[in-house]
C-alpha cells in the first residue's frame, strides 16, 4: 500500500502524480472563488484596513486618557475642589459652539464674534466653578487646558464615526480616507498630548513668538499701561521720538486675547491717524522649512475664526492705515508645544526688525501700533 | 501587516519637552540657565535665587524655551 502511494507521488508517473492533481484541484478552486467572487480581494482589503484603523483608533483613545489624567490632576492640585471634577471635565469635553447661519452672511462676523464671545465666558465660569482655589492667571491657563482636552475628544469622536460607519457599511472608500488622514490627525493628537503638560505647567508655547516681541518692544520702554479689550493691554513706549502703541494679550495665564477690538478701540480714541498698524504673529509652516524663519509682509498677520482680523482690516480701509506684519515659521505641533530654541531666537529678529520698520515708516511725533498676536501663557512683563 | 511597533512601541512616544528658565542676574548681568520650574515666565523678578557668579539675590527671566537638538556631526 505504502509502496503504491508513493508511486503515484513520483512525478515520472506522469498524469497519475496525485501531487499534480492535487496542485491543480486548489488552483482551480482558488480561480473559482475569485471568479464567482470578485469582490473578496476587496474585503481583504477592506478588513486590513480595518484592522490598521482600529490599533490607531486605540492609539487616539489612550493619548485622549491621558490628557484627561492631566486635565484633571492640574484641577485638583491647583483649583482644590471639594469633589472630584472627573464628572464634570467629561461634560465640559462634550460642548460646543453652534456656527451662526451664513445664508444671509450680512453682520456675519459679529454674530460670529457673539457666540465665540458667549462661549468664551461659560467655558471660563464652568472651569472656575471647579476649579474654586485657583488664581485668575492660573484659571485661563486651566481653561486652555480643558479645551485642549475638548479638542482630543470631539477627534477621537470623528475618528470613531467613520471608522464604526465603515465597518458598518463595508464602505471601503469611507474608511480609505479616514485611513490616509489619519497619520497627520495622529500627530495632531500628540502635539496635544505635550501641549496639555506645556498648558498644565504654564510654559510658553510657540505660538507665543508674537507676544513675546510685543513684551519685549515694550520691555524698558513702558510709560504706561491699561486693559483696552478684555484680557488685552496696550503699552504706551516712545521710540525715538515716536509714539508706539503695542497691544498684546495680558500674560502669564493662557489667553489670546482680543487684539481685533482692542486695535479698534484704540485707533478711535487717538488724537491721530497712526501711521502703520504692525501685527506679528506665528504662522504654520510648509515642510522642509526650517522652524524659527522670518518673513515680513502687508496685511494683518492673525489666525483663528477671522473676526479679529476683519476688524482691524475693515478699520484699517476706512482710515488709510497700511498694514505691515511680520511672521515667525513654525510646524502646528510647535505652535502649541513649549518654545523652542530656534523660535525664541526669532523674537529677537523680530523685535530688530519692527523697530528698523518704525524708524523708516513713521516720523518722530507720528504714532504706530504694534499688536502681538499669539497665546501669552507663560509671557509676563 | 500594518506596523504594530509602530503605533505601539517606546519610539513612537515622543518625551514631554523640557524647557530651560534663562535669568539675568540685575547686578552683574550675567545670564544663566536651570530648569523650568512651574510659576516661572518671561520677565518674572526672581528674589529667591543667588546669581552663581557675584551672589547676587535678584534676577530676572529673560527667556524660556527648549534648547535645538544638537545634530550629530
Amino acid at each position: 500500500m505504502a509502496v503504491s502511494f508513493v508511486a503515484l507521488l513520483n512525478p515520472a508517473a506522469g498524469s497519475d502524480n496525485l501531487l499534480s492533481f492535487l496542485l491543480s484541484l486548489v488552483w482551480i478552486a482558488f480561480l473559482m472563488i475569485f471568479f464567482l467572487y470578485p469582490s473578496l480581494g476587496q474585503r481583504m482589503q477592506l478588513s486590513y484596513m480595518l484592522r490598521d484603523l482600529e490599533r490607531k483608533l486605540q492609539r487616539l483613545k489612550l493619548i485622549r486618557d491621558e490628557i484627561n489624567q492631566v486635565a484633571v490632576d492640574t484641577i485638583k492640585r491647583v483649583g482644590k475642589p471639594d469633589s472630584d471634577p472627573s464628572k464634570e471635565l467629561e461634560r465640559l469635553s462634550e460642548f460646543f459652539l453652534i456656527q451662526p447661519e451664513s445664508m444671509d452672511p450680512y453682520g456675519l462676523v459679529f454674530k460670529l464674534e457673539h457666540i465665540l464671545e458667549t462661549g468664551e465666558t461659560t467655558y471660563e465660569k464652568e472651569v472656575a466653578a471647579i476649579a474654586p482655589h485657583a488664581t485668575e492667571t492660573q484659571l485661563k491657563t486651566l481653561t486652555n487646558l480643558v479645551e485642549i482636552l475638548r479638542g482630543i475628544n470631539t477627534l477621537y469622536r470623528v475618528v470613531r464615526h467613520y471608522y464604526l460607519l465603515g465597518r458598518k457599511t463595508s464602505n471601503i472608500y469611507m474608511v480609505l480616507q479616514i485611513q490616509m488622514v489619519i497619520p497627520m490627525l495622529i500627530e495632531i493628537a500628540e502635539s496635544y498630548r505635550q501641549a496639555a503638560v506645556a498648558f498644565s505647567k504654564g510654559q510658553p508655547i510657540g505660538d507665543g513668538v508674537g507676544v513675546l516681541v510685543a513684551a519685549k518692544l515694550a520691555d524698558g520702554l513702558e510709560k504706561t499701561r491699561y486693559e483696552i479689550a478684555k484680557d488685552t493691554i496696550v503699552q504706551e513706549i516712545e521710540l525715538e521720538g515716536r509714539k508706539v502703541y503695542v497691544i498684546r494679550a495680558a500674560g502669564p495665564g493662557g489667553t489670546v486675547g482680543r487684539p481685533g477690538e482692542a486695535v479698534k478701540q484704540l485707533v478711535e480714541k487717538l488724537p491721530s491717524n497712526p501711521k502703520i498698524i504692525i501685527t506679528i504673529d506665528a504662522a504654520l509652516k510648509l515642510e522642509g522649512e526650517e522652524s524659527g524663519k522670518v518673513a515680513e509682509g502687508v496685511g494683518v498677520a492673525i489666525g483663528g475664526p477671522g473676526v479679529d482680523k476683519y476688524k482691524i482690516e475693515e478699520l484699517a480701509k476706512s482710515r488709510n492705515i497700511p498694514l505691515y506684519a511680520f511672521v515667525v515659521f513654525e510646524s502646528i505641533t510647535e505652535a502649541i508645544t513649549p518654545m523652542k530654541e530656534s523660535i525664541a531666537k526669532a523674537a529677537d529678529v523680530v523685535l530688530a526688525r519692527v523697530k528698523k520698520l518704525i524708524l523708516e515708516k513713521v516720523e518722530g511725533g507720528e504714532i504706530a501700533v504694534v499688536a502681538g498676536i499669539g497665546n501669552t501663557v507663560g509671557v509676563g512683563g | 501587516m500594518s506596523e504594530p511597533a509602530l503605533v505601539f512601541g517606546p519610539r513612537q512616544r515622543e518625551k514631554y519637552p523640557q524647557p530651560l528658565t534663562f535669568l539675568k542676574c540685575s547686578t552683574c548681568g550675567t545670564e544663566n540657565s536651570r530648569p523650568f520650574r512651574e510659576e516661572d515666565y518671561v520677565f518674572k523678578v526672581v528674589n529667591s535665587e543667588k546669581c552663581p557668579k557675584c551672589g547676587g539675590s535678584v534676577s530676572r527671566i529673560v527667556n524660556i524655551y527648549v534648547p535645538d537638538r544638537k545634530e550629530p556631526k
